[in-house]
């Protein structure tokens, strides 16, 4: 699935404040790409994820996503469009503590119209043997593989990813952005991930950097490497 | 610089107040509910408090200075042999002209009637020490007062118990004087030197009096106190003597010599019965069981607990949704507390303003709820006093009830507030920055995870969502419980006394009862129905009422708890059937065998059914079998029920039970507006704790239903996840609800009617039921629907970022 943002705008209005988050964005994010919104804070990487994804609605502009005009939209349509096409793997996990591993995928599993089994997903992110814990019993890098299978089991078009290594340190964020990758190479999923670590651009396709809301480079990465590869920094 | 530090460090401390006071604003509607809780448990004990204390303190020196009977002694009215030899030897009298009753001997001959009375009180105080005892003669007068009927129940005086009190005015003096109550006085527009007429002769109102043996103006088994149209009166002793109603007495009896009364209990009551020298004595009653004049106590300090009792659950309920409302808003704090903590502030800098906007919460709302019971306390006690013959002082504030209905409560809010802010800010600020990590699940997650295994993951959220937290779960239970509970209660009270009184008279066709003259027959008409009616007689050596209907009665049909009709089983041979006010005091059933004992008959006699009556202890049984016990023949009746008025002149009384129910008008009136207080205060606290508690189990669903919404999941999926398991779970607790509440009605009717003789007979219907369920679902949904629209203000992204409590 590819996304298109034509000339995309968005503006938060707080009392008499007006931020301007995005300006003006034009952006194409091609099938099965993997993308990396590179930006410092405040630089809006994450309500370009936000409205790329219908978590947020733009002010002004058009977002398609294939030939979906996701911008024009109500709740109920973004809900379902969320629902069928696009996964999202946060920072913080976000897993249900009440819940095992096999049971915070199943709540992802559930809502999918073709989706993987939970095996088979569990056996992708390498958590077979932890299948029936809980989230208090494993690590944060678990933890974080539970949420990359409950993203991916219902088989989305798009993954977003919110700073999925925010929260790990340098091995398990390394391991968690090769599952990803592996992901992406394996069923097409189109990634966009947001980082500050402009080390991880080097597994990306396109670097995208953003600065005050505008799109003020597109690196294309002529030399791809393994997530494993990546120089921390 | 130091001034620059001050300046910051103020600047600072108001922050965390503006902190504070924002974060508790935006949940308002709960902190008012819950103001509104609190306000009421302090103002239940403080009106109850103030206005029966008003009433209990006089009361207590009342008693004591017009020394109440500590016992009373009912007695046989009919001849017994001794009494029948001392007639013939003593006094004279014809043994073929005996009068078969005192009451009659004492229009015959006076000076006998008193000397046999005395024999008996000897009978008794040689049997048993340490008690004084003193006739109490009275008679009962009815007459017209405009167009009801009203009655009087005049006194003689005593001289050892149970004297005479007056609040107003003076003794009678003159034989043209009467004292009566002042209640009764009001109610009819009289007062001191105001004359009326009492059947063709007026009286002189001299005080207004109040005699211990009668708080409470109860002359007869139904429980008609309507203080408007009856009364205890005195007159003078030569004016008593003259009237010509029927003279009756009982016996008054005190403790003497520190004697108490659980040896009393145990000498005297536990053993009467089997002394055939005491043959004459019916009933041995402890004043603290009798409702006339004893059962006040238990009345009012019965009423006391309850309310102490209900405010204090209100007030754990209260508490409870205090603790968890302030632990959510303390644990939604984390983050601000955890790095004011590490900006080096200190912790009583940091719990200050939580404690001063709890207090700013919980004290305005006990306030109002002790002004306000302090000034319902007046009217209140007025409204007892209604129905209360007792002296009554200003309702006057006191220490106790504040400490008792203000400080108690509001130091444990505050305690209970502090003990929570104390237990987070003990912790590290890097703990209390960080997200908040479950450490462990619960085992009841891990119970009943183990148990749906097989169900869809949206069923088995519905149950898990539920069991995070096992303290909030108990509380959710607990609290929907306590609500749907006091629904159920409020409506069981609805028509109370329409069971206790109007019933009866309205199921039965008859309208005037002719009271025949002891001796000769009384007319019959077309129509009309011979009945036996003996008040006083042994069953199971308890004094009952006996009444002797025709199986084939059309007047006076008996009906079970079913509403079937009953009446039939009365041609069953030695059947009898009981009233359910008897059933309930004495414990019997259908099928218990009980011995029946009229003067010197007896015979063995069969429960063979229960009559939903609550007119005091009374049984039924075919007249000609009863008749067979009286005088051998099966034609005996003493009593006519008719459906048309009867010529009064040949009856000794008639009495019109349209004037029955008209006098129960007044006590209907207060029980309904009673049973309405009751439900709207049921459904006012009910209705908020399911909101309150519905409101903070969505809030604290905000993250899971954000990160539902972000999956992919549509409103219908979440409402039934999260909304289903909660709605669910509450209408389970209801339905469980329903047979404990049914069987603790059926309990606290037993209970009241086995140790306060007080009948309060709960009844809940089936409609009832539906609508208080349905009160409670709809609720619910207010509850959530608000809470709801709470969520759709937080934007996605940003509710995702709270992190989960």
């Amino acid at each position: 699935m590819s996304i298109k943002l034509e000339k995309v705008n968005k503006i938060y209005i707080t009392g008499e404040v007006q931020t301007v988050a995005l300006k003006n964005v034009d952006l194409e994010i091609n099938n099965g790409e993997v993308i990396i919104l590179l930006g410092p804070s405040g630089s809006g990487k994450s309500t370009m994820l936000n409205v790329c994804s219908g978590l947020d609605t733009p002010t002004s502009g058009k977002i398609l996503i294939d030939t979906e005009d996701i911008s024009a939209m109500n709740s109920k349509e973004l809900t379902k469009f969320r629902r069928d096409n696009l996964g999202f793997i946060f920072q913080q996990y976000n897993l249900l503590q009440t819940l095992s591993v096999r049971e915070n995928i199943e709540v992802g599993r559930e809502v999918g119209v073709d989706p993987f089994t939970v095996e088979e997903i569990v056996e992708q992110v390498g958590l077979t043997p932890n299948i029936d814990k809980y989230p208090f019993q494993l690590s944060g890098g678990e933890q974080q593989r539970v949420s990359i299978a409950r993203a991916v089991v219902k088989n989305p078009k798009i993954l977003f990813c919110d700073e999925p290594t925010g929260a790990l340190d340098e091995m398990n964020a390394k391991e968690i952005l090769g599952i990803i990758q592996k992901l992406n190479e394996k069923f097409m999923t189109t990634v966009v991930l947001i980082t500050h670590n402009p080390s991880i651009a080097i597994m990306g396709d396109r670097t995208i950097k953003l600065n005050s809301g505008e799109v003020v480079d597109i690196i294309v990465n002529e030399n791809k490497q393994r997530a494993s590869e990546i120089k921390w920094g | 610089m130091k001034i620059n530090k001050e300046l910051l460090k103020l600047s600072g401390d108001s922050m965390l107040f503006k902190n504070v006071l924002r974060t508790l604003k935006k949940q308002w509607v709960q902190l008012i509910l819950l103001g509104v809780i609190i306000a009421l448990s302090s103002f239940g004990y403080t009106s109850m408090d103030y206005s029966i204390g008003g009433i209990l303190e006089p009361s207590e020196a009342y008693f004591d200075s017009s020394n109440q009977e500590d016992f009373s002694i009912d007695m046989l009215n009919f001849i017994l042999e001794d009494d029948a030899n001392y007639m013939v030897t003593s006094c004279g009298i014809d043994p073929m002209n005996l009068p078969p009753t005192l009451s009659l001997l004492k229009t015959i001959d006076s000076t006998c009637y008193d000397q046999i009375q005395t024999n008996r009180l000897q009978a008794i105080t040689d049997k048993y020490d340490n008690i004084q005892l003193e006739l109490r003669d009275y008679k009962d007068i009815y007459f017209n007062f405009g167009e009801d009927s009203y009655k009087l129940r005049v006194l003689k005086e005593n001289h050892l118990i149970d004297m005479s009190h007056y609040v107003e005015g003076v003794a009678p003096i003159t034989n043209d004087e009467i004292a009566i109550s002042k209640t009764f006085a009001k109610s009819n527009n009289l007062d001191i030197g105001d004359a009326f007429d009492i059947n063709g002769k007026d009286y002189t109102i001299s005080g207004f009096v109040l005699v211990p043996d009668y708080s409470l103006a109860i002359f007869s088994s139904d429980l008609i106190l309507d203080n408007k149209t009856q009364s205890p009166a005195l007159m003078t002793d030569d004016e008593f003597e003259n009237l010509s109603e029927t003279n009756q007495f009982v016996i008054a009896g005190a403790f003497i010599n520190g004697y108490n009364k659980d040896e009393f209990k145990t000498e005297v009551i536990d053993t009467y019965r089997n002394d055939t020298d005491l043959n004459f004595v019916t009933n041995v009653v402890l004043t603290e069981n009798n409702i006339r004049s004893g059962g006040i106590y238990a009345d009012l300090a019965g009423g006391k607990a309850e309310s102490i009792g209900v405010s204090l659950i209100i007030s754990l309920i209260a508490l409870m949704i205090v603790g968890i409302m302030v632990s959510k808003v303390l644990n939604s704090q984390r983050g601000p507390i955890g790095l004011l903590k590490s900006l080096g502030y200190k912790n009583s800098e940091i719990a200050l303003p939580y404690i001063f906007f709890i207090s700013i919460m919980a004290l305005p709302a006990i306030f109002v709820g002790y002004y306000l019971g302090y000034l319902f306390a007046v009217p209140m006690k007025d409204m007892i006093l209604e129905f209360y013959l007792l002296p009554t002082i200003d309702v006057v504030q006191t220490w106790k009830t504040i400490i008792i209905s203000v400080v108690i409560p509001f130091t444990f809010i505050i305690g209970l507030g502090y003990f929570l802010i104390v237990n987070m800010l003990n912790k590290k600020p890097v703990e209390l920055l960080n997200p908040q990590v479950t450490s462990s699940s619960n085992w009841l997650t891990r119970v009943v995870s183990k148990y749906l295994k097989q169900l869809k993951i949206t069923t088995k959220l519905k149950h898990l969502l539920l069991y995070r937290s096992s303290i909030k779960f108990y509380a959710y239970i607990i609290g929907m419980f306590f609500a749907a509970f006091l629904v159920l209660f409020s409506f069981s009270m609805s028509g109370i006394y329409d069971r206790m009184m109007v019933n009866y008279y309205e199921r039965t066709e008859v309208q005037y009862i002719g009271y025949c003259d002891y001796v000769g027959v009384c007319e019959v008409g077309t129509g009309n129905e011979e009945v036996i009616d003996l008040p006083s007689v042994l069953l199971g050596s308890e004094e009952i009422e006996i009444v002797g209907l025709d199986p084939s009665t059309e007047l006076h049909k008996l009906f079970d708890s079913k509403n079937r009709d009953i009446t039939d089983d009365l041609s069953i041979e030695n059947g009898i059937i009981i009233t359910r006010s008897m059933s309930l005091t004495r414990g019997y059933k259908v099928g218990d065998e009980l011995n029946l004992e009229i003067g010197s008959e007896s015979r063995n006699v069969k429960i063979e059914g229960i009559t939903e009556e609550y007119g005091g202890n009374k049984a039924y049984m075919a007249r000609s079998s009863l008749s067979l016990l009286v005088n051998d023949t099966e034609t005996f009746y003493n009593v006519v029920y008719s459906k048309t008025s009867l010529d009064t002149s040949k009856y000794m009384v008639v009495i019109n039970t349209d004037d029955i129910l008209k006098q129960a008008d007044q006590m209907q009136r207060f029980f309904n507006l009673f049973v309405i207080l009751m439900i709207g205060t049921s459904v006012v606290i009910g209705a908020s704790v399911i909101y309150i508690l519905t409101v903070m189990t969505i809030e604290d669903n905000f993250y899971n239903i954000s990160l539902f919404k972000v999956i992919g999941y549509n409103n219908k999926e979440i409402d039934g996840m999260i909304l289903g398991g909660y709605l669910g779970y509450g209408i389970l607790i209801f339905i469980l609800c329903i047979p404990i509440a049914l069987l603790s009605f059926h309990l606290i009717t037993i209970f009241f009617a086995r140790y306060f003789n007080m009948m309060f007979p709960l009844k809940l219907e089936l409609w009832q039921m539906g609508i208080s369920l349905i009160i409670y679902v709809l609720i619910f949904y207010i509850g959530a629907f608000v809470a709801k629209k709470n969520l759709e203000k937080i934007s996605l992204q940003e509710a995702m970022k709270l992190y989960q409590i």
